[in-house]
């Protein structure tokens, strides 16, 4: 009880201090699915570009070496002129089928040479179409584990093997994130624990062990793919988890319509992902391989807006 | 651009209202239950477990003392290195287990028992999308025949983690995999199929 009277004070404080309309208002109103791409739109940031700040993509499954895949490079490409991210997480099923040479260079590394070429880090996770052995590859930066963490600025990212979530890996993690004073904690991995598709839907057995371990160390935010489109969940016992699986492959119509897990879902084109965290927020931008902006906001360190209610 | 609404109002209710849920959480206790529920062990079933082990790690020392032989993979290879050793560790470990049969690492007793912990495992009406995952797998087309490569092109059914944590622990260089209702043991950097077993599926 008095848990929620704390944050009943919090929200209210929020409110007048003006920071409460920053947070789930973006347009169209949450809870309603973006419908049809609009026609090619110039570069358009919602971002604040400020300096110092933590800026990175997010972008998942990509691995086709399609046309469409190039498409979206290229608009990544323009967006990373506007938004100069230093890394790229990708969230896995970075080469679908074969996994010869030929298939590293016309997947990856000829669909983002010109980002290579800019120096921007691709950090990878395995996705149930990838083989172990890419953790070796220069460019996805694994440094020969299937799981690793990493830090930027005051942001510590966990990138899990959810195709093999083991005592090994989960001890790992625990003990790890155990450790961890950094101000932000965000997970990726490539199965998503909720998730409002209709092939796939949430991965409830992985859910099952990683949330609580999650929830005990201050995990803020959680990346995933495997579906193909993108996903806001509504926040689930304090964490954000994000689906961003269209860098490559799209399943149009497959977010479950009036699912209630969904703040806001798009799957009627490709699409990635754009973050920026300044000190307490995450600012977030998804443009569509069509160029529309199909989610945007700011969300609030819930860590430590939980301590403010404490005090 | 943001606007603040009454949405915008509800909404930050709704998170704030969320991060006030209490500390333990019904999934909490699930998980942490389910990382504890570790069954107890018969002394016969020890016995078992531990004779699989023993053949999984003679496995795995003749895997290294192949390995060894072989120029080492750098954290920082390039595609042609990458691809170059998977071939070679896969030539050379399928010359080096020419002989090798199917269930000499899964053998009937350890086979029994991971039937009996699978069968526990899927039954209820909560499993039945794990199973709907597995069996939905593109995995057709897999040789199911020891010392034959996994082929890259065929998805990885992910291992549930709930499962993992209940079956007998494998080295890092070995990996459960379900292909329909069988289960291989696959090693993960060379790709081939070491053992399996079959009707490991309920």
């Amino acid at each position: 009880m008095k848990r929620l009277i704390a944050s009943v004070i919090a929200v209210a404080a929020l409110i007048f201090a003006g920071v409460a309309g920053d947070v789930y208002s973006q347009k169209p109103a949450s809870g309603q699915r973006v419908g049809a791409t609009l026609a090619a739109v110039p570069v358009s940031l919602s971002l604040p570009l400020k300096d110092g700040s933590v800026k990175f993509l997010v972008i998942g499954d990509t691995g086709t070496g399609s046309n469409k895949q190039k498409e979206l490079a290229d608009l990544l490409l323009r967006y990373h002129g506007a938004f100069p991210f230093e890394f790229a997480l990708m969230m896995g099923d970075n080469l679908y089928g074969s996994e010869k040479a030929t298939d590293y260079k016309n997947k990856f590394e000829d669909v983002y040479r010109s980002l290579l070429d800019q120096k921007v880090k691709f950090y990878a996770t395995l996705g149930n179409h990838d083989e172990s052995n890419q953790r070796f590859y220069e460019h996805f930066n694994m440094n020969g584990e299937e799981y690793y963490n990493f830090k930027k600025g005051g942001v510590s990212f966990y990138c899990l093997n959810s195709n093999y979530m083991d005592k090994k890996q989960v001890k790992w993690m625990e003990d790890k994130l155990a450790q961890d004073t950094s101000e932000w904690k965000i997970a990726y991995f490539h199965h998503p624990p909720y998730s409002s598709g209709g092939k796939h839907g949430s991965d409830t057995e992985l859910r099952e062990v990683v949330e609580p371990i999650f929830v005990k160390h201050g995990v803020n935010v959680v990346l995933a793919g495997h579906e193909h489109f993108y996903e806001r969940v509504k926040p689930q016992k304090g964490i954000y988890y994000f689906i961003s699986g269209a860098g490559g492959k799209l399943r149009p119509g497959d977010v479950k319509d009036r699912s209630p897990l969904t703040e806001k879902a798009y799957d009627a084109d490709m699409s990635f992902m754009l973050v920026e965290i300044v000190k307490d927020q995450m600012h977030f931008q998804v443009i569509s391989r069509k160029g529309e902006t199909v989610d945007a906001g700011v969300l609030p360190n819930q860590r430590k807006k939980t301590s403010a209610a404490a005090k | 651009m943001p606007i603040r609404s009454a949405s915008a109002i509800g909404a930050t209710l709704t998170l704030c209202l969320t991060l006030a849920l209490p500390a333990s959480t019904p999934a909490q206790t699930t998980a942490a239950q389910s990382q504890s529920a570790q069954p107890v062990l018969s002394a016969k079933d020890k016995q078992t477990v531990a004779a699989f082990d023993k053949r999984v790690k003679e496995y795995v020392k003749m895997r290294e003392r192949v390995e060894k032989k072989m120029p080492k993979l750098s954290k920082d290879a390039t595609p042609e290195q990458i691809e170059a050793h998977k071939t070679t560790f896969q030539e050379r470990m399928m010359a080096a287990r020419a002989g090798a049969k199917h269930g000499q690492i899964f053998k009937p007793d350890i086979a029994s028992f991971i039937r009996a912990t699978l069968k526990d495992e899927f039954k209820g009406r909560d499993r039945a999308e794990l199973r709907e995952t597995v069996f939905e797998a593109e995995t057709q087309g897999v040789p199911v025949r020891v010392n034959f490569a996994y082929p890259a092109n065929k998805e990885a059914v992910e291992m549930p983690p709930t499962l993992l944590l209940r079956l007998p622990q494998l080295p890092k260089q070995l990996r459960y995999r379900f292909v329909g209702r069988n289960m291989l043991l696959v090693d993960r950097e060379n790709g081939l199929i070491v053992d399996y077993m079959t009707d490991a599926l309920p």
